[in-house]
C-alpha cells in the first residue's frame, strides 16, 4: 500500500439557498486516494460530485458551507486551518482544481502569463516576472502546449486548448493532487484524448502525486483512473477498482448505473441496456434509511428506515447496502 | 496592430458619414423654422422708416449680406466652405458680431462644466455600483433605491431642486451665472473663487444625474460577473478577493464604456439645459438665445459644435475600447 496523499474523513457539505433552507449534497463521505493512484467518481447529475470536488478544497464561500469532518492532505489537517491560510498555503500548492466549465475559467481580457503572474503571486509574493515566465514557458514546453499560449488572450484560444491550457496553469505549483471535475466533457473526442493523455503525462513526470476524475462518462472512467467511487444523492455508495467497479458492480445503483451505459468491450452487442426508473431524491429533505431505496428493485421493509452504513469489504471494495453480498449476487445471477 | 487599424480606419469613416449628415441637418433645420428673421431685424433698424420702398431695399440689403438671396443649393456650398475657414457668419440677433466669437467665449464654460460632471458622475457611478454589487446587504438595500431615484430625475428637475435647496433656501451657493456678477473676467483670486462657487450647483446637478444612471448599469454588470467561471476558478487557484474584484471591476466597465458612448449624446443634452437654469455662460444658454431670436447662424453653430463634440467623444471611446478590450480585436482578425 502506497503513501496516502488524500485521506478525507466523515466530509458533510451543504449548500444555503436564499431561502435559508439548507440542501445537503456531500453527506459523510470518507475516502482515501494513495500516491500514484488515481480515483474517479461518477454519478447521475445533482448526485453530488462536483460539490465533492469543490468540498476537498477545504475553502468554503457562500452558498457552499463546510458542516463537519476533515481533510487530510499529505499528513495535514487543512479543514480547521484559517481560511487565508488555506487560500495561501494549500489552494494550488497542496490540492489544485479544474473547474468543469473550463471554457470560461480564463478572465477573457488577461493575457494567460498575467494570470500565471497572479496565481503565482498569490503564493509567493516575491516571484519575479522573468522566473515566472520561465517556469510558466518551460512547463507549457513540456506539456506540449505552444509557448506563445502565455501572450494571448482565452478568446483566441480553440476549446481544447483553452481546456489544455487551464490543465497547466492549475498544476504550475505542482500540487500533490489533482482534482479534475468534468474535464473533457464539452470536447471532442481528439481534445478529450489529448486532456486525458495531458493528466497522465502530469502524474507520470511527478507534477502531480495524485489525482480525482470527476466524470458522468462511466467508459472514460474505466480508461483514465484505477478506481472508482460512485455517488448517489450526496452519498459514496460503491467504491472499488475499475475493473471491480464496471464489470462486476455490486450496490443495486452502480448494477443500474453500469447496466445503462455501453462499455467497449466484447459482447457489448448482446447486452441490453436497463435504465433505472424514477428520480434522484431531494437533497433538502433526504429519505430516511437508505437514500437509493425508493428506486431500487431488491428493496427489503428494513431499507426505508435503518440507517445503512458504508461497509468495507474484501478486495478493498466499500458498499452502502445493508442486503448481504451473497444475497445480492443471487438476485443478479437469477436475472441473467 | 493590422486588425486595429482596420477597426480604427472603420471608426474613422463611419466617424466622417456621420459628420457629414450632421453638418446638412444643421443647415436644413434651421431654415425650415417658421418665421423670418431678416424681416425681424429689419422691423428692428427700419422701425422709424415708413416708406416701403426703403423698407424693401433695407431687407434686401441683409439678404445679400446674409446671403440669403441666393438659392439654396448654393447657400449650403458657402455655408460648406465658410465652415472649412471657421467662419459661421453673422450673428443676427447681436449683428454684427461675428457668431465665432460667440461660440468662442461660450465654449469654455461648457467643456470646462460638462466634461469634468460627466466624467466624475460616471467614475462615480461605476465605483457605486461595483461597490453595492460586491457588498450586496444593507449597502445595496439602501443605495439601489437612491440611484433609481437619481437616475430617473430629467436634468431640468435636478437642477431646479439644488437650485431651490442651495441657492434659495439656504443661500448657499449663487444662484445662477458662471461668475460673480459684475466682475469683468481676469485672472485673480476672487474671479477663480466665485467661478468655484457658481461651478458647484450645475456641476453636481448633472454628476447627480449620471451617478443614478451609471451605478445601476454597473451593478448588475458586476453581479454578472461576480457569478462568472472565471470567478469561482482564480478563487480555488488561491488567488485574492481583492485581485478579483479588479478582474470584475475591468469586465463590468467594458459594457459601461459602450453605455458612455451611447448616452453621452443625452447626457450633454441634460447638461445644456442645466446651464440654462443657472444660465450658464456656456453653449446651452447661447443655444436658447439663438432659438429665442430667430438666429439662424447662432443656432446652426451651437448646435454643430454639440454635434461634433458627441461625435468625437464617441469616437474616442470607441478607440479606446478597441484598445482595452481584446475580445474586440480579436473580432477584426476574423
Amino acid at each position: 500500500m502506497g503513501k496516502v496523499i488524500l485521506e478525507v474523513n466523515h466530509l458533510s457539505t451543504k449548500y444555503i439557498t436564499r431561502f435559508g433552507e439548507g440542501v445537503y449534497a456531500v453527506n459523510d463521505v470518507s475516502f482515501k486516494v494513495e500516491e500514484g493512484r488515481s480515483l474517479g467518481i461518477a454519478g447521475e447529475s445533482g448526485c453530488g460530485k462536483s460539490t465533492l470536488a469543490l468540498s476537498l478544497m477545504g475553502y468554503y464561500f457562500a452558498p457552499l458551507h463546510y458542516i463537519k469532518g476533515d481533510i487530510i492532505i499529505d499528513g495535514s489537517n487543512i479543514s480547521n486551518r484559517h481560511p487565508d491560510d488555506v487560500r495561501k498555503n494549500v489552494l494550488g500548492n497542496e490540492i489544485a482544481y479544474i473547474p468543469q466549465a473550463a471554457m470560461n475559467a480564463l478572465n477573457p481580457t488577461q493575457r494567460i502569463i498575467r494570470f500565471i503572474e497572479d496565481v503565482i503571486r498569490a503564493h509567493n509574493p516575491k516571484a519575479t516576472k522573468g522566473d515566472i515566465y520561465d517556469l510558466a514557458r518551460e512547463r507549457f514546453e513540456i506539456l506540449n502546449l505552444p509557448a506563445d499560449t502565455l501572450q494571448k488572450h482565452a478568446v483566441e484560444l480553440s476549446g481544447g486548448m483553452k481546456q489544455r491550457t487551464v490543465i497547466a496553469v492549475s498544476t504550475i505549483l505542482s500540487p500533490k493532487i489533482l482534482i479534475a471535475d468534468e474535464p473533457s466533457s464539452a470536447l471532442d473526442v481528439t481534445s478529450q484524448k489529448m486532456v486525458i493523455k495531458m493528466i497522465h503525462d502530469l502524474m507520470e513526470l511527478g507534477y502531480i502525486k495524485s489525482m480525482i476524475f470527476i466524470t458522468h462518462e462511466l467508459p472514460l472512467l474505466y480508461n483514465v483512473t484505477d478506481d472508482i467511487m460512485v455517488m448517489y444523492a450526496g452519498q459514496i455508495v460503491e467504491r472499488g477498482s475499475a475493473d471491480q467497479m464496471i464489470f462486476d458492480p455490486l450496490h443495486p445503483y452502480s448494477k443500474g448505473l453500469m447496466g445503462s451505459i455501453i462499455v467497449p468491450e466484447d459482447g457489448t452487442r448482446d447486452v441490453k441496456l436497463t435504465a433505472i426508473p424514477g428520480t434522484p431524491p431531494n437533497l433538502k429533505k433526504p429519505p430516511d434509511g437508505c437514500r437509493f431505496a425508493p428506486r431500487c428493485k431488491y428493496v427489503k421493509p428494513q431499507c426505508k428506515t435503518a440507517s445503512v452504513p458504508f461497509e468495507e469489504l474484501c478486495d478493498g471494495r466499500g458498499s452502502r447496502c445493508i442486503i448481504p453480498e451473497t444475497e445480492l449476487r443471487e438476485a443478479y445471477r437469477n436475472e441473467q | 496592430m493590422k486588425g486595429y487599424r482596420k477597426y480604427f480606419t472603420k471608426k474613422i469613416v463611419w466617424f466622417l458619414i456621420t459628420l457629414v449628415a450632421a453638418v446638412i441637418l444643421n443647415f436644413v433645420l434651421p431654415r425650415m423654422m417658421p418665421g423670418d428673421p431678416v424681416a425681424i431685424i429689419v422691423g428692428r433698424v427700419a422701425a422709424g422708416v415708413n416708406d416701403s420702398s426703403s423698407t424693401q431695399a433695407i431687407y434686401e440689403s441683409y439678404q445679400r449680406d446674409f446671403g440669403l438671396d441666393k438659392p439654396v443649393i448654393q447657400q449650403f456650398f458657402i455655408y460648406v466652405k465658410n465652415l472649412f475657414q471657421g467662419n459661421f457668419g453673422k450673428s443676427f440677433s447681436r449683428y454684427p458680431t461675428p457668431v465665432s466669437d460667440i461660440i468662442k467665449s461660450a465654449l469654455p464654460w461648457t467643456i470646462g462644466l460638462q466634461f469634468p460632471a460627466i466624467i466624475t458622475g460616471w467614475i462615480l457611478g461605476n465605483i457605486l455600483g461595483a461597490l453595492a454589487a460586491y457588498i450586496r446587504k444593507g449597502f445595496d438595500k439602501v443605495l439601489m433605491p437612491v440611484t433609481l431615484f437619481l437616475g430617473g430625475f430629467p436634468a431640468f428637475g435636478m437642477a431646479v431642486i439644488l437650485l431651490s435647496v442651495f441657492a434659495i433656501n439656504l443661500g448657499m451657493l449663487p444662484v445662477q451665472g458662471g461668475y460673480p456678477a459684475g466682475m469683468i473676467p481676469s485672472f485673480s483670486w476672487t474671479f477663480f473663487t466665485g467661478i468655484i462657487k457658481h461651478y458647484h450647483l450645475p456641476f453636481w446637478s448633472i454628476v447627480l444625474i449620471s451617478i443614478g444612471g451609471q451605478s445601476l448599469g454597473m451593478r448588475s454588470m458586476s453581479i454578472y460577473e461576480l457569478n462568472a467561471d472565471y470567478v469561482k476558478y482564480s478563487r480555488y487557484m488561491g488567488i485574492k478577493d481583492r485581485k478579483i474584484v479588479g478582474y470584475v471591476f475591468r469586465n463590468a466597465m467594458l459594457p459601461q464604456i459602450t453605455g458612455l458612448a451611447l448616452s453621452i449624446g443625452t447626457m450633454i443634452g441634460g447638461a445644456l439645459v442645466a446651464e440654462i437654469i443657472f444660465s450658464y455662460p456656456g453653449l446651452g444658454t447661447t443655444l436658447l438665445r439663438g432659438i429665442r431670436e430667430s438666429d439662424y447662424p447662432l443656432i446652426g453653430a451651437s448646435t454643430l459644435i454639440i454635434t461634433i463634440m458627441v461625435l468625437v467623444t464617441v469616437f474616442l471611446l470607441d478607440i479606446i475600447y478597441g484598445l482595452i478590450d481584446p475580445r474586440v480585436k480579436a473580432a477584426q482578425y476574423e
